[in-house]
């Protein structure tokens, strides 16, 4: 991933006269993010907070070159929105909608491999340039311009911890939820690619779950790749063995999905960690 | 959420996976069956055999007695609500058979064993083939699936096998598909005996026919610890864990897990705070919202109304923040509810008024 395709400009909403949709909108455009349009079939003509509203994306693209589009249709329509965001080659495609079956992410995935897009999400807050772009739901207030890049697989997490730095004085360059599904678009090694090849980012801040293993291939590529200071917290460690906590990523199936099994493996990689967030964020300097 | 046998062979069934013929016996309803039958109890859990809740009956006098010995047999906490009444079958083979996902690379894989019929987790060297839609990756997979079996003679069953559960996988929006044991009986037929099939929550809303008997499990309440000190609501399972990952940190025992969710309103939290009461133990209730696609007000109406309708409430030690925090607190302080700026100011607190 490239830095570029966050700050780029031209973003526009799918889904956006819905509840959702209509309410981010306004918040994203508050916080200074450009949103030249929204999508909503059959209601092309409408205005929601100002911007205009599309049948779909290729009646947009007559005029206007899109560089982001941010989803919030619903999730039975979900991945019909998100097919068309990557038929129209849209660089960044940022998936705000919970509850996306997983065999239709299993077509998505298919396409995304094939395709320039980068997809971040689903069932994630989306991404927070503190002075500079908000695309998707992290409250602009959260974050304070700085150095430190966060990414995450939890929502409120994301928040918390931005949150957390922003009240220490400790400004951030990123800040990047990239969802809680167990099949998703970008993942903890494509945006700790991204934070070790920016030159703004200082140290870099890893927020991860029980569930899945993506957690052992960050701490393998922060071993091979990463040579900023990583702060790592693996959330869930009173998680009983088998129950699914929340979501369907957060079950805890194995010894090796545990919280301990992959604090271990971020702390054996050289990451800084703690068992609680609170912690984590009174190590980072 | 997964399905219980006879549930999942009435799909294999409709996907022409064959299976062995059968009956549904339930409390109100016993079929004509037909002897010798092996009888099996529908629970949700491996293990029945063992157990004694498949049993082989021949003689016309042990159907009763064993119908209702089954009904009122408990394995692993589950009493079954229907017994799949099965014919016998002639088993000249036990084979292995499964279709999943594999998450790391967003595919469908099918797995197979030549050892078919024990318990899955002791066995390893199981043969993977990664599945795709169409007929010639189900052709390609059969042909070989028939060699690693050893039964080039069963290849177009084995095609015709593979197709139909990959059909059968996606067209029900199944995370698990496993046939243990696939039997090859004497008469060289291959059968489904036993069948474990999970289907994907998230997809109920295209599945109109999905008229299952469990009803899915509630994952955004979990019990921690019955005598736990320290209920906790939180919204967003990360946040939630982390609220549980805190306390536990700090010495105190937390009893619950609880993910509010992000669209929650005012009743979905006033039931949450009902459920966290009935523990017996609760001497604090930690809060912690980052609002997103919550709103702080409606959390903060829940609170207000909780404290009004709730007898003896435990001390509250609230964490708000985000998404419309000004209205919430302005709602809570005209209640004189105070809340606190985080969730260590929260963590802090509560042990004050546990232990001080």
């Amino acid at each position: 991933m490239n830095s570029n395709i966050f700050t780029a400009k031209n973003v526009i909403v799918q889904g956006i006269t819905g509840t959702h949709g209509s309410f981010h909108t306004a918040s994203m455009r508050a916080a200074g993010t450009y949103i030249v349009g929204g999508t909503s079939p059959g209601k092309a003509g409408l205005l929601v907070d100002g911007v205009p509203v599309y049948d779909s994306i290729v009646q947009i693209q007559k005029d206007i070159r899109i560089d982001i589009s941010v989803i919030f249709v619903p999730a039975p329509r979900a991945k019909d929105a998100i097919i068309e965001a990557i038929t129209a080659k849209i660089p960044l495609v940022v998936c705000i909608t919970e509850g996306i079956p997983i065999h239709d992410m299993i077509s998505i995935k298919h396409l995304i491999n094939k395709s320039s897009t980068v997809l971040i999400g689903p069932n994630c807050p989306g991404i927070l340039l503190p002075g500079n772009n908000k695309i998707g739901i992290i409250p602009a207030q959260m974050g304070l311009p700085g150095s430190v890049g966060i990414v995450s697989r939890s929502g409120t997490l994301t928040y918390e911890a931005a949150a957390e730095l922003t009240a220490r004085g400790i400004g951030q360059k990123y800040i990047i939820g990239i969802g809680g599904d167990r099949i998703r678009g970008a993942s903890f090694v494509d945006c700790l690619e991204l934070f070790q090849n920016d030159p703004d980012v200082t140290s870099i801040i890893l927020i991860g779950e029980i569930g899945g293993s993506s957690e052992h291939a960050a701490a393998t590529y922060i071993k091979d790749c990463v040579t900023k200071p990583v702060y790592a917290y693996v959330a869930g460690h009173s998680a009983p063995i088998g129950v699914q906590l929340g979501h369907a990523g957060a079950i805890l199936g194995g010894e090796d999905e545990s919280a301990a099994c992959k604090t271990k493996a971020l702390g054996s990689a050289g990451a800084t960690t703690s068992d609680n967030l609170p912690g984590l964020i009174r190590s980072v300097s | 959420m997964r399905l219980l046998e006879y549930e999942a062979k009435t799909i294999l069934r409709n996907y022409s996976i064959p299976t062995p013929d059968a009956l549904v016996i339930t409390k109100r309803f016993t079929p004509e069956i037909s002897l010798p039958v092996v009888l099996k109890s529908q629970v949700p859990v491996g293990g029945r055999g063992k157990a004694g809740g498949v049993v082989k009956v021949e003689s016309p006098s042990e159907v009763t007695s064993t119908i209702d010995r089954i009904f009122t047999l408990d394995i692993k906490g589950y009493k079954p609500t229907a017994i799949l009444a099965e014919q016998t079958i002639d088993i000249k083979r036990e084979l292995y058979i499964a279709i999943l996902i594999n998450l790391e690379t967003a595919t469908i894989q099918l797995m197979a064993h030549t050892n078919g019929g024990v318990e899955v987790e002791t066995q390893t060297g199981f043969k993977v083939w990664t599945v795709e839609t169409g007929r010639a990756s189900a052709n390609q997979t059969g042909e070989q699936l028939a060699e690693y079996y050893e039964l080039p003679d069963q290849t177009f069953a084995l095609q015709d096998l593979v197709e139909n559960l990959y059909k059968c996988f996606v067209g029900c929006d199944a995370t698990l598909l496993e046939i243990n044991p696939l039997v090859l009986t004497d008469d060289n037929k291959l059968l489904s005996a036993d069948c474990k099939m999970e289907l994907d929550d998230m997809a109920a809303f295209r599945h109109p026919e999905w008229k299952f008997e469990k009803t899915p499990v509630n994952t955004s309440f979990v019990e921690l610890d019955n005598n736990g000190n320290v209920a906790t609501i939180a919204n967003g399972a990360g946040l939630a864990m982390a609220t549980v990952d805190a306390v536990a940190a700090a010495g105190m025992v937390p009893a619950n897990f609880l993910d509010i969710g992000g669209g929650a309103n005012t009743d979905s939290i006033l039931l949450a705070f009902n459920k966290i009461v009935a523990f017996p133990n609760i001497q604090v209730i930690v809060i912690n919202i980052f609002a997103g696609i919550t709103r702080c007000d409606e959390v903060a109406k829940a609170i207000i109304a909780a404290r009004q309708k709730i007898k003896d409430l435990p001390p509250l030690c609230i964490r708000l923040a985000g998404t419309n925090f000004e209205e919430a607190a302005s709602l809570l302080s005209s209640e004189n509810i105070s809340t606190l700026a985080t969730l260590d100011d929260c963590i802090t607190k509560a042990k004050e008024l546990i232990y001080e």
